[in-house]
C-alpha cells in the first residue's frame, strides 16, 4: 500500500499489481487477486489531473516447461479475474510459443542475466502483429552496477529487434520506483527515439490494458468519448474566413 | 545526515561517473540553488548533456551505502518556466 501511495505521488495514472506464479514449485494454484477496493477505501486522485487512479491486477507466469502453458488454456476461473496476463519464458521454444500462440498480453524479458537465447525476428514480428508487447524490468539498473550492464545490453538488443514495442516495469520497494518521465528518458538510453520512449510509458501501456480487456471480452474493444456538440455559430464562421482569404 | 550543497554536487558528479564514466563526470553541471530542508535543487546543464544527466540521476541507487532516489520534477530550457509546473496542467 505504501508503494501505491508513492506511485500516485510521482505521477502514474494507472498501476497494475503483479502476482508472480512460478511453476517450478509443485502445486501452485492461481489465487484470486486482491481486489483494489480492499487496499484503498477511495482511490486518491492523481497529482495533476482530476481523474482517479486506476488500479489493475496482473498475473505473471514464469514458465520453464511447455506443460505449464496448459494452465492458460484450461480457463481456470481465477485467470479471468486478472486484467493483464504476462508470461516470462525461460527457453527459446517457450519464447516462440508465447509470441505465436499463447493468449497473453505481455512477454517479459529477463534482463538480469545473459539471455540463454537470442531473439529471432519471425516470432517477434508475429507477436507484434498480435498486439503483444515486450516488457523490461528497470529496477536492477538502479541496484547494482553489474546488473546495470546486463540490463542495458539486453535492453538494447531487445530494442533493435522489436522496433520499440516495449513497456517498462518496476519492482517492489518504493525507493526504487522512478517517475514516468524518468523512465521515458531511460528509453532514450536504450536506443529508442524520443517519441518511442515516451510511448513506452504511456501509449504502449494503455494498449496493453486494452488488449487485456479485449482478451476478456472475446472480440474487440472500442472506447468512445462524448464530444460536445458544435455550436451553429462556429460553422458560419468558417465560410467567412474563406471569403476573407479569397478577397485578399 | 542531510547532504549540504557541496556534497550534493559531489553526489551528482558521482552519479554521472558511475553511469557515463570520466566523460560523463566531466560534463559541466551547475547547482543553481539547493535547499537542504526539502532536499531539492535546480541544476543547469548544456542541452546536449540533458539525457546523460537525467539518466544518471534516475539510475542512482546508492550514495555512501545509503539508498536514495532522485525525482526529477521539471525540465525546461528556460529558468522562468520552472515557476509553473507544466506537469500539473489539466486537459479539459
Amino acid at each position: 500500500q505504501n508503494i501505491l501511495t508513492v506511485c500516485f505521488s510521482v505521477g502514474y495514472s494507472a498501476v497494475a499489481l503483479n502476482h508472480v506464479i512460478d511453476f517450478k514449485e509443485k502445486k501452485q494454484e492461481i489465487v484470486k487477486p486482491v481486489s483494489p477496493s480492499e487496499l484503498f477505501p477511495s482511490l486518491p486522485i492523481v497529482q495533476g489531473t482530476s481523474k482517479r487512479i486506476k488500479v489493475l491486477t496482473r498475473l505473471t507466469l514464469v514458465v520453464s516447461d511447455p506443460s505449464h502453458c496448459n494452465l492458460l488454456r484450461s480457463t481456470s476461473a481465477n485467470i479471468r479475474l486478472y486484467d493483464i496476463i504476462a508470461v516470462f519464458p525461460k527457453t527459446e521454444k517457450l519464447f516462440h510459443i508465447a509470441c505465436t500462440t499463447l493468449d497473453v498480453d505481455l512477454v517479459c524479458i529477463n534482463v538480469t542475466e545473459k539471455l540463454p537465447f537470442y531473439f529471432r525476428r519471425p516470432p517477434v514480428n508475429m507477436a507484434i502483429d498480435r498486439g503483444i508487447y515486450f516488457e523490461l524490468l528497470y529496477t536492477p539498473a538502479i541496484k547494482d552496477s553489474t546488473m546495470r550492464r546486463y540490463t542495458i545490453s539486453n535492453a538494447i538488443s531487445l530494442m533493435q529487434i522489436c522496433k520499440g514495442k516495449v513497456s517498462s516495469q518496476s519492482e517492489n520497494k518504493p525507493l526504487e520506483l522512478r517517475g514516468p518521465y524518468d523512465v521515458a528518458n531511460l528509453g532514450l538510453l536504450f536506443g529508442l527515439s524520443e517519441s518511442e520512449a515516451k510511448a513506452a510509458v504511456s501509449t504502449n501501456c494503455r494498449a496493453t490494458m486494452l488488449h487485456g480487456e479485449t482478451r476478456k471480452s472475446a472480440c474487440g474493444v472500442v472506447y468512445t468519448v462524448k464530444k460536445p456538440r458544435k455550436v451553429e455559430e462556429e460553422e458560419t464562421a468558417v465560410p467567412a474566413c474563406k471569403k476573407a482569404k479569397t478577397q485578399a | 545526515a542531510r547532504p549540504n550543497a557541496a556534497q550534493f554536487k559531489q553526489l551528482v558528479v558521482t552519479a554521472l561517473r558511475e553511469l557515463h564514466g570520466e566523460v560523463g563526470a566531466a560534463l559541466p553541471v551547475d547547482v543553481l540553488t539547493y535547499e537542504e530542508k526539502t532536499l531539492s535543487a535546480i541544476l543547469r546543464v548544456i542541452s546536449s548533456g540533458l539525457v546523460k544527466l537525467w539518466s544518471a540521476l534516475t539510475l542512482l541507487g546508492f550514495y555512501q551505502n545509503r539508498r536514495c532516489a532522485f525525482r526529477v520534477l521539471q525540465t525546461s530550457p528556460f529558468l522562468l518556466a520552472l515557476s509553473g509546473n507544466s506537469r500539473e496542467l489539466v486537459l479539459d
